[in-house]
């Protein structure tokens, strides 16, 4: 026998160096992104299946926000639109209604104050009701002035108009404070049951992401128990060997979320037509839109982000468990 | 390099996979460990690469106590011990070259490295030219030198290897084992698990003989014995 090479002793050295193996990492990393997602793509039809299962669970949610913030934007209109009407008392002279009208322009949460007198009004109502004929027989105009009154953008809400009639109604020479804010309640009533449901469902829907996700990482990972075993062999720590697994995760919640969306847009350009021609005969004017760019970003980064969770769960729970034989 | 000390394994039922082996395999040493099937070898190889913990008594790899050494130490320790099995362990999905460099990976060299330091150990083991190709495409023997390569690539001062030749012919079998001697040459300790009584006669080197997990021989093996 030659003269024997002496090789390294302890089993804890660091053969590479701190900045080599910093740039090796990142290289892995760069390289497992890559690799997980072709490597989803060697089992196309049940990649596909999945990501498909996953973008209808997420499109969901998805679709009931982009719904949510277009009907908060009608019902935001329908808030905006609402006036003061003030019925003054009928044996009220000019010169107080002139000075209601100076003390009203003071109050801060009132934009305008219109007023209408009671020649005004009758000659609208004769106008509006067809009954101009009848009403030349009365002997007395019985409608009072009215001033409508419109608050500031700040006091539309349902809170700031009753605290406005609140204040209203204490005037002495208003007979009846009127306000048509209760349909609006009721409305915004049951729009708060519907999104209170609406988010229950998205809950669940969210869950059964990350199962779905959670079931095809542990099935990857059982699947390829023999190439973990080698892998712990020949020296792979967990953290090592899980990375695929976390990015595969990632890609799976990211292309469901891809899925989502395209899911939602195509909605709003179905529903788009229809709802210009509801509003079209309201004479409003109202545009349906589709999920914003943040919006479309927090989707994507929800979406990847519950893929990773899912798939972070599944590798704890089942890699540890594996050791070579 | 490796020190057993009273080391015995019993298994859940009872069973008494080796019982108090005491044994020392000094670094830059060569062994063969013999003994019917059952008598314990594949446990002792186990334990020394840590895939079982030993019931009872002490050993030491390298210096370091590793009988109660944590979990999370392992995966380190691993990747200074080469480690070839009978079934080559391979990873079919990945090209010879991918099997080969596999270690490196895990320790981060750059993929440059890599390449070069596994096309060397191939070259070592007398498959250049075969970096590409699967291990499903490559015959038993070329199959068994990819296992080879993949143990020594990153010169680990320790190699078990558990019945290395047993799928192999005669002359196979003897290019085997001359591989690991010119690597113990290099100053590797190599301990090989093998129940061919006839090429550990031809090998002459220090036999470590199990029978039923008692260590009953320790020294050269004579032919004549069996």
């Amino acid at each position: 026998m030659g003269a024997k090479r002496k090789l390294s002793g302890s089993p804890k050295i660091n053969k590479v160096s701190f900045l080599a193996r910093v740039k090796a990492s990142l290289s892995q990393h760069v390289h497992q992104l890559s690799s997980s997602f072709f490597e989803l793509w060697k089992t196309p039809f049940a990649t596909l299946m999945t990501i498909l299962v996953l973008g209808i669970a997420l499109s969901l949610p998805t679709v009931f926000h982009v719904v949510y913030k277009n009907v908060e934007r009608v019902s935001g209109q329908w808030d905006s639109a609402s006036e003061v009407s003030l019925f003054l008392k009928k044996d009220i002279s000019e010169e107080r209604v002139q000075v209601l009208i100076n003390k009203l322009g003071l109050y801060k949460d009132i934009e305008t104050v219109t007023y209408i007198s009671r020649h005004q009004a009758l000659e609208e109502f004769k106008e509006m009701s067809g009954f101009s004929k009848a009403l030349n027989y009365l002997d007395e105009n019985p409608l009072p002035a009215v001033l409508v009154v419109v608050p500031v953008k700040g006091a539309m809400n349902t809170a700031g108009s009753k605290l406005l009639v609140a204040k209203l109604e204490r005037e002495q020479d208003i007979d009846l404070v009127r306000v048509d804010i209760d349909w609006i309640e009721k409305l915004q009533a049951i729009f708060y049951l519907v999104v209170d449901v609406v988010i229950g469902i998205a809950t669940l829907l969210l869950l059964s992401v990350l199962l779905i996700v959670s079931n095809t990482i542990r099935l990857n990972i059982l699947n390829q128990r023999a190439e973990i075993e080698v892998l712990k062999l020949v020296g792979a720590t967990n953290s090592f060997i899980q990375l695929p697994y976390l990015y595969i995760g990632a890609w799976y919640g990211f292309l469901g979320g891809v899925i989502a969306w395209l899911f939602s847009f195509v909605l709003v350009i179905w529903l788009e037509s229809g709802v210009m021609n509801l509003t079209g005969l309201y004479q409003a004017n109202f545009e349906l839109i589709s999920l914003s760019f943040d919006g479309t970003i927090i989707l994507l980064v929800t979406s990847a982000l519950l893929g990773l969770i899912a798939s972070f769960i599944s590798v704890k729970q089942y890699l540890v468990t594996i050791e070579p034989k | 390099m490796i020190l057993f000390e009273e080391v015995s394994k019993i298994y859940g039922d009872n069973q008494i996979a080796l019982n108090k082996v005491d044994f020392h395999l000094k670094q830059g040493e060569m062994a063969f460990l013999t003994g019917h099937s059952g008598s314990g070898k594949s446990t002792l190889l186990k334990l020394v690469s840590l895939m079982e913990r030993p019931t009872t008594g002490r050993i030491v790899l390298n210096g370091n106590d590793i009988s109660h050494i944590k979990g999370d130490d392992i995966p380190y320790l691993r990747r200074h011990i080469g480690m070839i099995f009978q079934d080559h362990r391979l990873l079919m999905n990945r090209t010879v070259l991918d099997n080969v460099g596999l270690p490196l990976l895990i320790e981060g060299y750059s993929s440059f490295e890599i390449r070069r330091r596994s096309l060397a150990a191939l070259d070592k083991v007398g498959l250049t030219g075969k970096e590409h190709s699967f291990p499903i495409n490559l015959s038993g023997g070329e199959q068994q030198r990819v296992g080879i390569a993949r143990a020594i690539i990153n010169q680990p001062p320790l190699l078990l290897a558990d019945e290395p030749t047993g799928n192999l012919d005669p002359k196979l079998s003897l290019e085997i084992l001359s591989l690991f001697e010119s690597l113990n040459q290099f100053g590797m300790s190599v301990l090989i698990a093998t129940h061919d009584l006839g090429l550990i006669a031809k090998m002459r080197y220090r036999t470590l003989t199990l029978r039923e997990g008692d260590m009953i021989n320790d020294g050269l093996l004579r032919e004549r014995n069996e």
